[in-house]
């Protein structure tokens, strides 16, 4: 058994949305704080 | 960091993954992420503004905006000390969890766990004997929660330094041993598969919500007292964030972990995964370690990593639900943060003491029920209202916006006058309704009385009565 293209398309939302939101969030704290 | 460590706790593990499955899968992903959005990090950064502008614990920070409405800010900080009393007891049987899966000591069935581990009695009129290695276990955590607090907020920093990042290697590498079983791909695919007709019921969206407010540690003091030690120039949106796409990325994550193993023991035991308990202390105490037992090497080790996992990760929510009460003490009266810490981890103790007995599991699950949905959720609309209604609320946004990064817009002030008192008031009424329809789980009304609407009038008395007592 596989995933379903569905399932898939759920687990790119979720790693986009809230692993790509995190990493862009820490990334501007990071900027700011170098400034 | 610590914000971050209280928010990310137990529920991350045994509740998201089950919620998320029971409301449509993947497909809770969208009104989950609506409601991170429009509620949950609106309400954080208004804490963390609160915070931040007054440099005060809860009950001095509501003191500032209104005389009158210091009562609030007590509230806000009994509320989670109520809480940590039996979130202590669970990580109590954590701990005790962990030190049994050294050797693999664990019976891993329901009726070890409940009834020679807990030693859970008939009925919750049957109070039974203290369960000793509970016991043993609360007083280790309780110890710690004292030791971490009484030097300070220096102390918090160094040990949330690695109670945060700890957990999270853990959960990944379980995950990636999860993974790797026979039988993962079909648990992750209960997790993740959608079911898009859910989303027509008003009742997963508001399951979202609940989710949301109850994983980020809002409406507890919390957040309002760490703000109050955060530097005069800390970016305070940019923080709210972090913090709340931290703790829901954990969650997330947490999903893979659980549904991987437990599609590897349904694949093992040829069962339906809908015939293994996949939440609360069903999945941690015995469902959980069943997976691990049959793992077919370094057992020991994975169960050992799990459960130091649950407890680094509820380590920092526990200690995160005294702070408040602590710090409050400490800045109104003057008592020494020592003294403080010491009376508040004492009376702690001493509440969390019944829930170790054979029907402490019973009163444990009533107080959890009716703090959760009644105390948690009017602590949250009253702060919305005060704050929202009383104050201006355009007030804080404008002290953000001074110190952050992000610029947040007047959509902020719409959300936390009209969007998030309506979805708490939708809670309210949820919960009232079904309460009223039945009792809570069939249990007597005289232990809801007790163990519910007892420690929710005692909150409200004791708050009015801590703002009347001078300085």
């Amino acid at each position: 058994m596989s995933l379903s293209i569905s399932a898939i398309i759920m687990l790119i939302v979720g790693v986009v949305v809230l692993y790509g939101g995190l990493a862009y969030f820490i990334y501007r704290a990071l900027k700011s704080k170098k400034e | 960091m610590a914000a971050i460590g209280s928010a990310v706790g137990l529920g991350n593990v045994w509740r998201f993954p089950y919620v998320c499955y029971k409301n449509g899968g993947g497909a809770f992903l969208i009104p989950y992420l609506i409601a991170l959005f429009t509620a949950g990090i609106p309400l954080m950064i208004l804490e963390f503004s609160l915070g931040h502008w007054s440099r005060s614990p809860p009950p001095l920070a509501f003191k500032k905006v209104n005389k009158k409405l210091e009562w609030v800010g007590w509230l806000s900080s009994l509320t989670p000390f109520v809480v940590a009393s039996y979130y202590v007891v669970v990580m109590a049987w954590c701990f005790a969890y962990m030190v049994y899966s050294i050797n693999l000591l664990w019976e891993p069935d329901a009726e070890s766990f409940f009834f020679r581990f807990l030693g859970k009695t008939s009925g919750i009129s049957e109070i039974g004997g203290i369960s000793i290695p509970v016991l043993l276990g609360l007083i280790a955590i309780w110890l710690s929660i004292f030791i971490i607090l009484y030097k300070g907020v220096d102390r918090i920093g160094k040990v949330v330094a690695i109670t945060v990042p700890l957990p999270t290697a853990l959960l990944i590498i379980l995950t990636v041993r999860g993974l790797t079983l026979p039988g993962a791909i079909e648990g992750v695919s209960y997790y993740l598969t959608p079911d898009f007709s859910k989303l027509l019921n008003v009742n997963v969206w508001l399951s979202a919500y609940a989710q949301v407010f109850f994983s980020l540690s809002l409406a507890q003091g919390i957040l309002i007292t760490y703000a109050s030690y955060l530097r005069r120039d800390s970016d305070i949106s940019n923080n709210a964030f972090i913090t709340s796409l931290a703790d829901a990325g954990t969650s997330f994550l947490a999903g893979f972990t659980v549904f991987s193993v437990v599609g590897y023991l349904a694949y093992v035991k040829n069962v339906d995964i809908n015939h293994l308990g996949i939440a609360g202390p069903h999945l941690t105490f015995i469902t959980y370690p069943t997976a691990i037992s049959l793992l077919p090497f370094a057992s020991a080790i994975f169960g050992m990593m799990f459960y130091i996992a649950l407890l680094t990760f509820g380590i920092d929510s526990a200690f995160s639900m005294i702070e408040p009460m602590a710090s409050s003490l400490n800045r109104k009266w003057r008592i020494s943060k020592f003294k403080a810490t010491a009376i508040i981890c004492l009376v702690g103790f001493m509440a969390s003491l019944f829930f170790t007995t054979g029907s402490g599991i019973y009163w444990l699950d009533i107080v959890d029920h009716f703090i959760a949905n009644f105390g948690l959720v009017t602590v949250g609309l009253l702060e919305c209202v005060t704050l929202g209604y009383l104050y201006k609320v355009s007030f804080f946004r404008e002290h953000a916006n001074k110190t952050s990064d992000i610029r947040i817009g007047r959509w902020w002030d719409l959300l936390i006058r009209y969007v998030v008192p309506s979805i708490l008031v939708m809670l309210l009424i949820l919960s009232i309704v079904e309460n009223l329809k039945k009792p809570y789980m069939g249990y007597p009304v005289y232990a809801l009385i007790i163990a519910g609407a007892l420690p929710i009038v005692f909150i409200v008395i004791a708050s009015f009565v801590l703002q009347r007592v001078k300085r």
